[in-house]
């Protein structure tokens, strides 16, 4: 009863808002940029450009794989341990004379089998996301920290480490990176009817049941296209610092899902786009980049990245309300 | 009401104040005048004139969208008018928030339940007012005075049970008798018995009965002619947000409201063709599961098997085990000749089956997405083409069903959650449209839908039913299932207790089977 008188004024989603949204979130990221290089004189220069790309492209990727199962209204909390365990894993393999590129396919072999063991959790032990995200989280840390001795494993293959380094057309690889991940993310979950399914699980998961959709599968799915995502930059990671070390990427769930978050995407599910993180990523690693030149005490870093958070999303709810 | 009064304490200020302004049976209690609510441009409720009379019982009809969820959002002081007077016991009066209207003793019982499904019955009628001792809840007290209000109502409910444990109908109950508790003066139902089964509708209509006995101003909005004629002394009419009269109920009938509301007459809201009955389409023997057991039926191309019992009785279970949903432990399933094993879902949409499920908010729509999705989700293995989504098949087959169902949106972008309850139920129904089926199950389809829509879902059975498809209706609403099916079975704690065939038995033969007395 209560949406009845909503017909006549039902809103009419204006087709460019979702455009508009990204705009303006791409607004705020050149607003940023230009703020900067008016303050700084080292923030347009080639280098610092080429780091702030690397730096954010990984959290980037995370953030896609992240939306992928917040839009399913769950979370994956384990994507910065699975980046950690992933850089162990790659290290240790080439470290036991595995050749690069099975190497490579091992770690990534990896992360879908820790996203099959979520879902595993989820659809069939029935625990909550956050739980069985949480768990492994710790679990993996342990782990890498086990097989590696609590130390770090070095790695010498040199055509690996060097491809952190390595730019293309002047763009550094790992922002290029982004693009290999974020073309075929945009097609599966915009184009695809996968993408589709993912959009009805998070809104009603019985109807979108009751609809002919596969809800085990389409979960399995979305936690192993995050958990693979993180493996995939524990490779990067891996390249650019040209180590193995369990605890790497700390806090990096959090970046993910700030960015995702900060890209529109909605916790209660259902609401999300490939776009919108990628965006928030470079707008988190802009603020950090902005913070360092400007010699902000990175104590105090992480206290403007909260607020910023909170003012971000706060202002995209606004106009969400707004547009009703 | 001695046992409900004692245990309010709150409002007994409250109630301090409509004594110093008693206002005699049949003497106008409230009053709107020119009361008008506008959203933007648009004008959810025109300005309107109706007078409340003190003890009366008044309905208010209309079709979804005619303006009367605004009109009980404004009484209650949830949104604020436009423009316009209200006259409380004769004094002008803002009712500019829930509370204001509370505390003058005006209050909702709403169709969904607002209240915390994880606290006990007890818990839920002191929400807000609860009795304390030092600071600390006196929990055993409470319990006890909640279990005496239930018991002086006749409400066979423990007051220390989980809200959640009870039946939607049984909380409804526990709305009702919070709101009679607090010292109500005026107290507003919104489609109070959408889900309530018979006996819970009875023990309703009674409640209301001797709440206006008391002196209580009730207003009743609803779906049902018959309810509204068995209860009101006076029944008002919207449309279109405009208030077009009111009548007292001795001197109006069923036609004149009908037509009132919407403006056309239907010749027949039930309107059934014989259609020649074709070969059999399923068949179950035995079939058992959670909630209902060994039930055997058939349904024949061009019929409609109707499914009639109250809210439990395993008919909706029995729908959800033949779809594929719940596991069906013995039994056996027949598909057109063949015997079948329907493991899930997609196995029994494969086979043309389709469901339009009990809960429209809970099975049936995800709300929060837009309509084309809905409409889509079904066939978006049909709309793609490889990898990818074919887009303008996608936009064809929405557009097609919003057309052909009359869907009122301006586009298939617009959220299902912004549209009515007719329109929501179209949505689902398009859904299955679009898919194409053999055996269509609708569950329910009409509850919360107005009595156009209504009109319009049946001629879409009669459709369906040319195409050589067939219906397994379950309703809880007689007349319909009655005047629908060529067969009509009966439910009754999970087992097919009787059968008959179109217009075979008297109303009252088939609600004794239903009933079991």
């Amino acid at each position: 009863m209560s949406v009845e008188t909503a017909t006549e004024a039902a809103p009419v989603p204006k087709k460019g808002m979702n455009i508009l949204f990204g705009l303006t979130l791409f607004g705020l990221l050149l607003f940023l940029w230009l703020l900067l290089g008016f303050s700084t004189s080292s923030f347009w220069t080639p280098n610092n450009i080429s780091n702030l790309l690397r730096q954010g492209a990984m959290t980037a990727i995370l953030a896609v794989g992240q939306t992928f199962v917040i839009i399913t209204a769950g979370i994956d909390l384990s994507v910065g341990a699975v980046v950690g365990f992933s850089s162990v894993t790659v290290a240790w393999l080439l470290q036991h004379g595995v050749p690069l590129w099975p190497a490579m396919g091992i770690t990534l072999l990896v992360g879908v089998l820790i996203g099959t063991f979520h879902a595993f959790g989820i659809v069939r032990m029935g625990l909550p996301a956050f739980i069985i995200t949480l768990a492994t989280l710790t679990s993996l840390r342990g782990i890498g920290l086990l097989v590696t001795n609590g130390s770090t494993i070095s790695i010498s293959d040199e055509s690996f480490t060097n491809f952190s380094r390595a730019d293309f057309l002047g763009i550094p690889s790992l922002f290029w990176m982004v693009i290999v991940v974020a073309i075929p993310a945009y097609i599966f979950l915009h184009l695809s009817r996968w993408g589709r399914y993912l959009f009805a699980v998070g809104s009603n998961s019985e109807a979108a049941r009751l609809s002919g959709v596969n809800v085990n599968r389409t979960i399995y799915l979305a936690y192993i296209l995050s958990s693979t995502c993180a493996a995939f930059v524990g490779l990067l990671l891996a390249s650019r610092i040209g180590i193995g070390n369990a605890t790497q990427a700390e806090g990096w769930e959090l970046q993910a899902i700030a960015s995702s978050v900060i890209g529109g995407t909605s916790l209660f599910g259902a609401v999300g786009s490939v776009h919108g993180p990628l965006l928030g990523a470079f707008i988190l690693a802009t603020i950090n980049n902005g913070a360092n030149l400007l010699n902000v005490n990175a104590f105090v870093q992480r206290i403007i990245t909260g607020v910023l958070i909170i003012v971000i999303v706060y202002f995209d709810q606004l106009r969400r309300r707004g547009s009703r | 009401m001695t046992g409900l009064h004692d245990v309010s304490h709150r409002h007994e200020e409250g109630a301090a104040t409509i004594a110093k302004h008693p206002v005699p049976k049949g003497q106008p209690i409230l009053e709107l005048r020119g009361l008008q609510k506008k959203y933007g441009a648009v004008e959810a409720l025109k300005p309107a004139n109706i007078t409340f009379l003190s003890g009366e019982v008044h309905a208010i009809v209309g079709e979804n969208g005619a303006g009367k969820s605004t009109l009980i959002k404004l009484l209650t002081g949830v949104i604020r008018r436009t423009a316009g007077e209200v006259f409380w016991c004769g004094d002008a009066v803002q009712l500019a928030n829930p509370n204001d209207a509370i505390s003058r003793g005006i209050n909702a019982v709403h169709q969904e339940v607002v209240l915390c499904r994880h606290l006990t019955v007890a818990a839920n009628m002191f929400l807000g007012d609860e009795m304390n001792k030092n600071g600390l809840m006196r929990k055993r007290a409470m319990t006890d005075a909640a279990q005496a209000v239930l018991n002086d109502l006749g409400f066979n409910l423990p007051a220390g049970a989980l809200l959640g444990d009870l039946t939607i109908g049984q909380q409804q109950l526990v709305a009702t008798a919070r709101a009679a508790m607090r010292g109500t003066q005026f107290l507003i139902f919104d489609e109070p018995t959408a889900y309530l089964t018979r006996q819970e509708s009875a023990q309703l209509f009674r409640l209301i009965r001797r709440l206006q006995g008391e002196g209580v101003t009730i207003v009743y909005i609803s779906h049902r002619m018959e309810e509204v004629f068995e209860l009101a002394d006076r029944v008002s009419v919207l449309r279109d947000g405009t208030h077009i009269g009111t009548r007292n109920i001795g001197e109006t009938n069923d036609a004149e409201l009908i037509a009132m509301m919407i403006n056309r007459t239907i010749e027949q809201i039930y309107h059934k063709e014989t259609l020649p009955i074709g070969p059999t389409i399923v068949e179950t023997r035995g079939l058992s599961g959670p909630g209902f057991e060994d039930v055997s039926l058939s349904v024949r191309a061009g019929e409609i098997v109707g499914l009639y019992g109250l809210i439990g009785a395993g008919r909706s279970e029995f729908a959800l085990g033949l779809y594929g949903r719940q596991p069906v432990s013995s039994g056996e399933v027949f598909w057109q000749g063949n015997k079948v094993h329907i493991r899930n879902e997609r196995v029994a949409m494969d086979l043309g089956i389709a469901l339009a499920p009990e809960s429209r908010r809970d099975q049936g729509l995800c709300l929060n997405l837009p309509i084309g999705l809905n409409i889509n989700l079904p066939v978006f293995d049909r709309l793609s083409r490889g990898l990818t989504i074919n887009r303008r098949s996608e936009i064809e087959n929405a557009d097609r069903q919003i057309k052909d169902l009359k869907i009122k949106t301006p586009t298939r972008r617009v959220l299902a959650s912004a549209m009515s309850g007719g329109n929501q139920q179209k949505i689902v129904i398009g859904k299955w449209l679009s898919h194409g089926a053999k055996l269509f199950i609708f569950d329910e389809p009409t509850v919360g839908v107005d009595v156009g829509t209504k009109a319009e879902i049946y001629r879409l059975f009669a459709r369906l039913l040319e195409q050589g498809a067939g219906i397994i209706l379950i309703s809880s609403y007689l007349p319909e299932v009655y005047e629908l099916s060529d067969r009509l079975h009966v439910f009754r704690q999970g087992k097919l207790v009787a059968s008959h065939t179109y217009r075979s038995a008297s109303h009252e033969e088939v609600l004794t089977q239903a009933i079991g007395v």
